[in-house]
């Protein structure tokens, strides 16, 4: 009787080793172990034997039983495993296929600039402020001390819609507007279209951007103008950008000065952006002129302020490397996925 | 400006090279725009005297020369045709240069090596004009008196060495229009002594006299003339100026005319006033008048163009005749001519708002009347005119006649402003001593008595500390100034509530695949009729008085021209799937706001265009709800337009917060597409983001995730074609809204299929849609929602005359 058990396991275990796949080891369990199985059928034969043997039997039976339910728990995971590996050779894919996503548009180089900007603003605690395009002249000249026989009113070659009504030259009448409105502390930007009468060619544009910042309050000094637009630049352009102070002349403030910075396309190694002078300039300052304080009703003892403002597409195309300003308004799709 | 660093010399002492001399001024506030150094690009180019000249064996049109340069003797080959033996010429020697960059090198000439090149007045880079002896294609023939320079560089022989710097001023230093303004500050920027040659004018003392050589002035417009001084002159002798004045004028981009035209513009140019001399004989009545112009008054200027002029303007006149635009130019009839005997020059002081006007309106912006605009000093008038009597006595061109005709109605004032050194400091943000401030102050000669800073004559900018702040800081040094941060009060940088639904909006679309562009907001009427923009709207548009073309002007009432440009221009560059969009501004003078001198409606407008296989009307509106969807914009009724010409009338939408228009959404009109040339269908929306602003309302609340199921029911009816989906889905949601009390609601309803065909007739659809209700408290039971749905099914069959599907 042992050694038929014995061999029983043996084959059992041999036929096993030699199955392929989860069906022919299923056949296994029922030719050995199921109700009609080789190994069920020698307990059932159990009652020939005396009654001393038939404990030992049993058990080694149990035994085997146990044993070869391991056995062939451990195929069946095996097998499972092949399995599941010759089924995910037939799923292989090819990654570099095109991909199903949404093609993301794109925001225009003017308002990622303007929004670079802003977000440097913002963070230094300023506010942003808006005001209209079609303005009255009052705002665009007079209060900024801009006087209807003033030259610089020449100078701004202007769009009139009435004596009175104007294309705002620049973003400053939302200066004034904020001004009037507000009580110092005043930090603000004020990003938006102008409007001058300058034919389109590559570097000229009747409507373009501008990009106009006030502080005032009490103790502001042009050290902190300097030092506020230091901070703007290098943040803006870059850590190493350098920035000059050169004196000039606007009506609204005084001191004034043209503010240049050091090339950011070459560092002020000097390229084709720069014409190479290692410099480019970029921005109009100065300290708020006392009569802009007067004409806005802030009392020019008590307070002291700065302004400053600058071009956004002499910006962008230098900082995209866009040679024709024509491109911006353009809006061919190919450009603008570009950005 | 420009101004010649040799006539610059002789206000102060100029020890540095032309370029930094520009830097210099350039960081003192003259800047400079561009430096044109005269004579440095010529190289190795001497006098040379021509020894022998001999026939080229090997060429008929060549010969060959000796030529003495001095020290040596050169061997010259050349095929010039104006050359002699023993004539002076200039030689570049091998290894010159010449402007242009030519370089000279010696080479053989068909076999016969040439040293060196005789150089023609072009090749040297001179002009012709200029040299009327000397033909243009031929070699230059100097004086035989040159012939003592032989081997000298011919840059130094011929005085060709001229450096020329041209310089930005800004309008509020109408002095430095002057080279003694910028000699001043020259001399102030480089720390020399301002050694004022012309400070014997300022001692000079002149006899005023009511009348000289019977020519009297008077002033009818003292409010546009504050000054006006006369002088004559005798026996003029009406020829050419010297050279040397000839040169400076040159430099400095004039022309010279004759003797005394080019004194009156000598004096321009050195000292800042415009002058401007008559012949005596056509004053008739020798009456000088400063009067207005009367009106349709007409002059020939000396351009010889005839202008009106009207009451605005101010004239120079005689008893009978303008003679001269104030400040603007002279009349031909009062041109100085060969024949000019008796010269009266005219010094005087215009208001410069008046003369830019005149200038302006007439179109002649002259170097006078742009220096009369920037307002000049009456107290200058005087020195000028004295100086350029000084010149005609130099120039020996006419004798001066004792005293002068001096109408001065109204004095010059002078500013006096107060040196408050620690207002300075402190709007500056430095520590600069008093005396440290008054050395600078009186470097550039504002005196400073009793802690009174005094603006000199010529200095009428100067009027609040803030302006002697900025002189201070000039020569302090911009670049010393430190870079300090704001001790202020702390601001909150935040956006405000649209500039962050706009930042959302941008978000979206460009997630959703759209491209932002930037577009003018002029459009033409043409543009408008294009896209067949609805009357009242194009009646709201503003007209621009002086705009650059019939394309730009009006400001658009709508952006939808704009957008439709540019869906054009990418249809026709064959750009496939284009999705744009735009926020900017529409401008309406919809109740004469601008008539009245207000400011007119300005909203924020988001455009959409697009075209592409993958668009159609409901892609536009899913973006669109998308839209509103992150602007907070909850409640909102899509209802169908009709009305708009711009959009398909079958395909329009109006989107509508109560009764108003917050959007409106659709396919391009077929007849605008063609008007366009675009050949597919483009969709467009218009959403008023202003209107979004308002109607955004925050409200977001939690509401309790369902724990008990829900009931699902589908339900399909067949309508009529032109019932819209949106009314029976209201229809639905009411009538749920009705027979479901408490916590048991119509949780959703969704829209699942839209089906024709024969069988269920013709102009008719089937609509499909799944219901879910659902109970918050407990689980529906099917006999609490059959009633329901049998309800609904009945007034969806009373209203829509519906056939329920089974």
């Amino acid at each position: 009787m042992e050694e038929e058990i014995a061999k029983i396991k043996e084959n059992s275990i041999k036929e096993m080793e030699n199955s392929k796949d989860l069906k022919s080891l299923n056949d296994i369990r029922v030719k050995y172990l199921g109700k009609k199985g080789e190994l069920t059928l020698v307990l059932r034969g159990m009652g020939k034997l005396s009654p001393e043997k038939r404990p030992v039997i049993g058990s080694l039976v149990n035994q085997v039983r146990d044993e070869l339910n391991n056995l062939l728990e451990e195929k069946e995971k095996e097998l499972k495993k092949q399995e599941l590996q010759r089924k995910l050779a037939t799923e292989n894919i090819d990654v570099t296929e095109p991909s199903k996503k949404i093609h993301l548009g794109s925001l225009h180089p003017i308002t990622q600039i303007i929004e670079e900007v802003e977000d440097i603003f913002l963070g230094m605690g300023y506010e942003i402020a808006d005001g209209p395009e079609v303005e009255k002249a009052i705002y665009n000249f007079d209060k900024l001390n801009t006087p209807p026989d003033h030259p610089a009113r020449d100078i701004q070659d202007t769009f009139y819609i009435t004596d009175d009504i104007v294309l705002r030259s620049q973003t400053s009448p939302v200066q004034a507007r904020v001004m009037e409105t507000k009580k110092p502390p005043i930090k603000i930007i004020c990003p938006g279209a102008v409007y001058r009468s300058d034919s389109i060619d590559a570097t000229h544009s009747p409507v373009f951007h501008q990009i106009e910042g006030l502080v005032v309050d009490k103790n502001i000094s042009m050290t902190d103008l300097k030092g506020t637009l230091e901070m703007f630049t290098k943040k803006c352009l870059g850590e190493n950008t350098k920035i000059r102070f050169r004196p000039h002349h606007f009506p609204f403030t005084e001191p004034s000065a043209e503010a240049d910075v050091s090339c950011f396309v070459c560092g002020g190694k000097g390229c084709r952006v720069c014409k190479g002078e290692g410099w480019i300039e970029l921005l109009g300052c100065g300290m708020v002129h006392p009569n802009v304080f007067k004409n806005c009703g802030i009392d020019p003892d008590e307070y002291t302020g700065f302004a400053f403002g600058f071009g956004v597409e002499r910006i962008a195309m230098a900082k995209f490397g866009i040679e024709d300003m024509r491109l911006l308004f353009e809006n061919d799709a190919r450009f603008l996925k570009q950005f | 400006m420009k101004a010649s660093v040799e006539w610059l010399k002789e206000y102060s002492d100029i020890d540095v090279s032309c370029e930094e001399l520009g830097d210099i001024l350039t960081m003192t506030g003259s800047k400079v725009e561009e430096i044109d150094q005269k004579g440095n690009d010529i190289k190795n180019v001497v006098v040379g005297k021509i020894l022998e000249i001999k026939k080229h064996p090997n060429a008929d049109k060549l010969v060959v020369t000796k030529v003495d340069i001095g020290n040596e003797t050169l061997q010259i080959v050349t095929g010039a045709k104006n050359i002699k033996e023993n004539d002076i010429v200039p030689i570049a020697k091998d290894g010159a240069e010449l402007p242009g960059g030519k370089k000279i090198v010696k080479s053989p000439l068909r076999g016969i090596d040439s040293c060196g090149m005789m150089c023609s007045v072009g090749e040297l880079g001179l002009d012709i004009k200029d040299y009327p002896n000397q033909i243009e294609d031929g070699i230059m023939i100097l004086p035989k008196s040159y012939e003592k320079d032989l081997g000298k560089d011919i840059v130094d022989v011929l005085n060709l060495r001229e450096e020329v710097i041209d310089f930005e001023i800004t309008p509020n230093r109408p002095d430095c229009l002057s080279i003694e303004g910028l000699g001043r500050e020259t001399a102030a920027s480089l720390g020399k002594t301002f050694k004022n040659p012309r400070k014997n004018l300022d001692e000079l003392k002149i006899e005023d006299k009511n009348e000289i050589e019977g020519i009297k002035v008077d002033i009818t417009a003292p409010d546009l003339c504050y000054r006006y001084i006369a002088r004559v002159v005798k026996n003029v002798k009406i020829g050419p100026s010297p050279e040397w004045m000839v040169r400076r004028l040159k430099a400095c981009g004039v022309r010279s005319i004759n003797n005394i035209v080019d004194i009156t513009n000598c004096v321009m140019l050195e000292l800042g006033q415009p002058m401007h001399a008559f012949d005596i004989n056509s004053i008739e009545g020798k009456h000088i008048t400063v009067r207005r112009a009367k009106n349709g008054e007409k002059i020939t200027t000396l351009d010889e163009v005839e202008r009106t002029l009207d009451e605005n303007d101010l004239v120079i006149a005689d008893e009978k005749k303008p003679v001269a635009i104030a400040g603007v130019m002279g009349g031909l009839n009062s041109e100085i001519e060969e024949t000019t005997k008796t010269v009266v020059f005219e010094s005087a002081m215009f208001y410069g708002g008046n003369v830019r006007k005149t200038a302006k309106k007439v179109g002649l912006r002259t170097e006078s009347s742009s220096r009369f605009e920037k307002g000049l000093s009456s107290e200058n008038t005087l020195r000028a005119i004295n100086r350029a009597v000084e010149l005609v006595e130099l120039l020996g061109a006419g004798e001066p006649v004792d005293g002068k005709i001096d109408v001065y109605p109204t004095k010059q004032k002078i500013n006096k402003i107060k040196l408050d050194v620690d207002r300075i400091n402190n709007l500056l943000g430095t520590k600069i001593s008093k005396q440290e401030m008054i050395d600078i102050l009186e470097k550039i000669d504002i005196k400073v008595e009793n802690d009174f800073a005094i603006a000199p004559y010529f200095r009428m900018d100067l009027e609040f500390v803030a302006d002697i702040a900025e002189e201070i800081a000039r020569f302090y040094g911009y670049d010393k100034l430190d870079t300090t941060l704001i001790k202020a009060a702390t601001t909150l940088g935040v956006r405000t509530k649209e500039q962050k639904i706009e930042k959302k909006i941008e978000d979206v679309l460009v997630n959703n695949g759209l491209s932002e562009i930037y577009t003018y907001g002029f459009v033409g009427e043409k543009d408008l009729e294009k896209s067949k923009i609805r009357k009242e709207l194009i009646e709201n548009a503003i007209t621009i008085t002086n705009p650059l073309s019939d394309e730009y002007k009006l400001m658009r009432p709508t952006t939808i021209p704009s957008m439709m440009q540019i869906l054009a221009l990418n249809n026709n560059r064959k750009n496939q799937n284009v999705k744009l969009f735009d926020i900017s501004r529409n401008y309406r003078n919809i109740n004469g706001e601008v008539e009245k001198g207000e400011v007119p409606l300005q909203e924020n407008i988001l455009t959409i265009g697009m075209y592409g296989d993958d668009v159609d009307f409901y892609t536009l509106k899913g973006l669109i709800e998308n839209v509103l969807e992150v602007s907070n914009v909850n409640s909102y009724d899509i209802q169908k337009e009709t009305q708009n010409e711009s959009y398909h009338p079958g395909r329009c939408a109006n989107i509508k917060v109560g009764i108003d228009v917050i959007a409106t959404i659709g396919e391009v009109h077929p007849e605008v597409l063609m008007n366009y040339d675009i050949n597919k269908k483009c969709y467009l929306a218009e959403v008023n983001i202003t209107k979004i602003v308002k109607y955004s309302k925050q409200n977001k609340k939690y509401h309790e995730v369902p724990k008990f199921p829900a009931v699902e029911r589908d339900i399909a009816i067949i309508v009529d074609e032109n019932i819209e989906v949106g009314e029976i889905e209201k229809t639905i949601i009411r009538k749920a809204r009705k027979l479901l009390k408490g916590k048991k609601s119509l949780e959703e309803l969704k829209l699942f299929d839209i089906y024709r065909d024969e069988k269920i007739g013709e102009n008719k659809r089937s609509v499909a849609y799944s219901l879910v209700f659902r109970d918050l408290s407990k689980s529906l039971s099917d006999d609490e929602i059959n009633p329901v749905m049998e309800e609904i099914t009945k007034e969806l069959e009373n209203k829509f005359n519906a056939e329920l599907r089974k």
